[in-house]
């Protein structure tokens, strides 16, 4: 019995070390590509292909950030992005959970119809879309707009799914009462239900966002000016072309510039993120 | 309307009876339904359902973005599958789907567990390799672009440094699309290991007890409680790493564009080029049509095999 237990207890130190090595080389795959961006941004020129490569720069700057902001309209790429993604999700929220308080609390004629065919378009690639939305769009005047990167995107599917499946865990009885005190429909849903539901609709306005700064292949289709362009795309154009030749501290900070925000979203409000995805599985 | 509580039996007498006397408050309730849903069904119908039926309906029209509209029949779909681009573009999708399918469930499988064991500092471990989900693709390949350069790029040092002869990664057809794959994988593993690790934390700890009490050791519990439980995880992150595999765009957009040789030039490329820079809108809407039917056609196939295994 004695030896057993010894036995036991080896192995499971000989386990824990070996998921210790493990999670030290995960660590370092994933952690060392964000780590030098972060560092080679703050490098100065002569020691950015210094070799061999160095982790911690002799004489940090900001000289890439000055240069950056200097020469590509950063400040209006990220207003843009912000405006964007601010709007798409305040238009998500409103009309994503409305929607979904009938699809998981009523019975009425069409409801099954309705939600069959808008959770089939998570089988949809939404690149299908985009040369009869263009065409669309462009027949009203409307290609290069905030009403183009913001309005479309609200059709997408995935807060009506989460959003349903969190009204459905609200207590029929509550709802029953609170029609019984004389409230109205819509008074249940803005008093009683929202309330109840915060960390649900902060998981669909998180994704939205989240999803709406990094969208890149829609923005790059319907804009064509820096006024309208957001962050994706205008960084893509700092690679490829003209911007070949452009200092990898630059690079670096453009890429620094544009993670920042979701990265302080990211790692605020982490559970919200795994909780979307564990609900859904969907990516943005 | 209390009679519906009754027994099945009953459920046709009480539904019949409710029509009479609840028929109003019924057609009340339909009425508030549709108006709730109004302002986004109005959304999805004009952006997501017309804009499907549409682009299959422009598939079989000649359309450019002048000129009046014609039906043609079948003759986009002639031509896309007579260029030798577009067979590039889907051959070389497809093989991109086959290098990071299996790395991209395995991995996120084998992370998952590595890190729902009870140990300090997984945490962070986790938080880790869930920061890239955050990063935008353009930076994504900005920042991949350099690390696999082949003459400053961190990846090549490291070989080096273990005996491997530098690599021209995004400069050499043969290694252009393993580079793309390898910074898919990095960038977008997070999601199955949190579907894995939700699904795995669902998994009773009593059942793992009770096998290993009857005996079973490490791997047998892995094979015979864990792998099935999981089931339904490994069906959904299989259907979305492949679906979104065949969507690919922005790495390849952005690392490589499309080259060297084409190799990297995937069907979304494909698309974005014959609309957006060629303005043949027909044949690129025909090339997103055969996009949905090659996703359809895979998700059905791998739906068939996991309830066959």
């Amino acid at each position: 019995m004695q030896d057993q237990r010894s036995n036991r207890a080896g192995k499971s130190f000989s386990g824990r070390a070996l998921a210790y090595v493990l999670m030290a080389v995960v660590t370092a795959l994933w952690g060392a590509p964000i780590l030098w961006m972060l560092v080679t941004s703050i490098k100065p020129e002569s020691e950015i292909y210094a070799y061999p490569p160095a982790w911690i720069p002799d004489a940090p700057t900001l000289d890439a950030y000055g240069a950056l902001f200097q020469r590509f309209p950063m400040l209006t790429w990220f207003r843009n992005s912000a405006v964007v993604g601010i709007l798409t999700t305040v238009l998500t929220l409103a009309v994503d959970a409305l929607a979904a308080y009938p699809l998981a609390r009523m019975q009425f004629p069409g409801r099954r119809v309705i939600m069959g065919v808008i959770f089939a378009t998570f089988l949809l690639p939404y690149e299908l879309l985009f040369v009869p939305l263009f065409l669309g769009l462009n027949s009203y005047g409307l290609v290069d707009s905030i009403f183009s990167l913001t309005v479309p995107a609200s059709a997408n599917a995935f807060g009506v799914f989460l959003l349903t499946q969190f009204f459905q865990a609200v207590p029929r009885e509550l709802e029953d009462a609170a029609i019984m005190d004389g409230c109205s429909r819509f008074g249940f849903f803005w008093r009683i239900l929202l309330p109840l539901t915060k960390p649900g609709l902060a998981t669909v306005a998180i994704f939205t966002f989240v999803a709406s700064w990094n969208n890149f292949f829609w923005p790059l289709i319907a804009t064509n000016s820096d006024e309208t362009r957001t962050l994706p795309v205008g960084l893509a154009t700092l690679v490829g072309g003209a911007g070949m030749s452009m200092k990898q501290s630059v690079l670096m900070a453009s890429a620094v510039v544009a993670t920042l925000p979701t990265a302080i979203f990211f790692l605020a409000l982490q559970r919200h993120f795994v909780r979307g995805i564990a609900a859904t599985g969907i990516k943005g | 309307m209390t009679s519906l509580t009754s027994q099945p039996a009953g459920r046709s007498k009480a539904r019949r009876a409710s029509a009479q006397e609840g028929g109003a408050v019924r057609s009340g309730m339909t009425l508030a339904a549709y108006l709730f849903l109004s302002p986004y069904l109005a959304l999805f119908i004009a952006f997501m359902l017309l804009p499907t039926l549409a682009a299959v309906g422009i598939s079989f029209m000649r359309w450019d973005i002048l000129g009046t509209p014609e039906f043609i029949g079948l003759d986009n779909y002639r031509q896309i599958f007579a260029d030798p681009l577009f067979l590039t573009a889907i051959k070389n999708t497809f093989y991109f789907v086959f290098l990071t399918a299996i790395p991209m469930v395995v991995l996120g499988l084998a992370l998952a567990m590595l890190l729902d064991q009870k140990l300090k500092g997984t945490a962070f471990v986790r938080t880790v390799v869930f920061l890239p989900y955050v990063v935008m693709v353009s930076t994504v390949g900005i920042l991949w672009g350099w690390l696999f350069d082949k003459g400053t790029g961190l990846v090549n040092y490291y070989l080096t440094a273990i005996g491997i002869e530098p690599i021209a990664w995004l400069k050499d057809p043969h290694w252009s699309m393993p580079a793309l794959a390898i910074t898919t994988v990095w960038w977008t593993v997070n999601t199955n290991m949190i579907i894995f690790l939700a699904a795995l934390q669902d998994i009773s700890e009593e059942l793992h007890d009770a096998a290993t009490l009857d005996g079973a050791g490490p791997w047998q519990r892995f094979v015979y409680i864990t792998l099935p439980l999981l089931r339904p995880a490994m069906a959904l992150v299989t259907a979305l790493t492949i679906i979104n595999g065949w969507r690919v765009f922005g790495q390849a957009y952005v690392m490589t564009q499309g080259g060297p040789e084409a190799s990297t030039f995937v069907i979304v490329q494909y698309i974005y080029l014959t609309a957006f820079q060629n303005f043949e809108m027909g044949p690129a809407a025909a090339a997103g049509v055969v996009l949905l039917l090659i996703t359809l056609v895979f998700s059905l196939a791998q739906m068939k095999l996991m309830k066959a295994i």
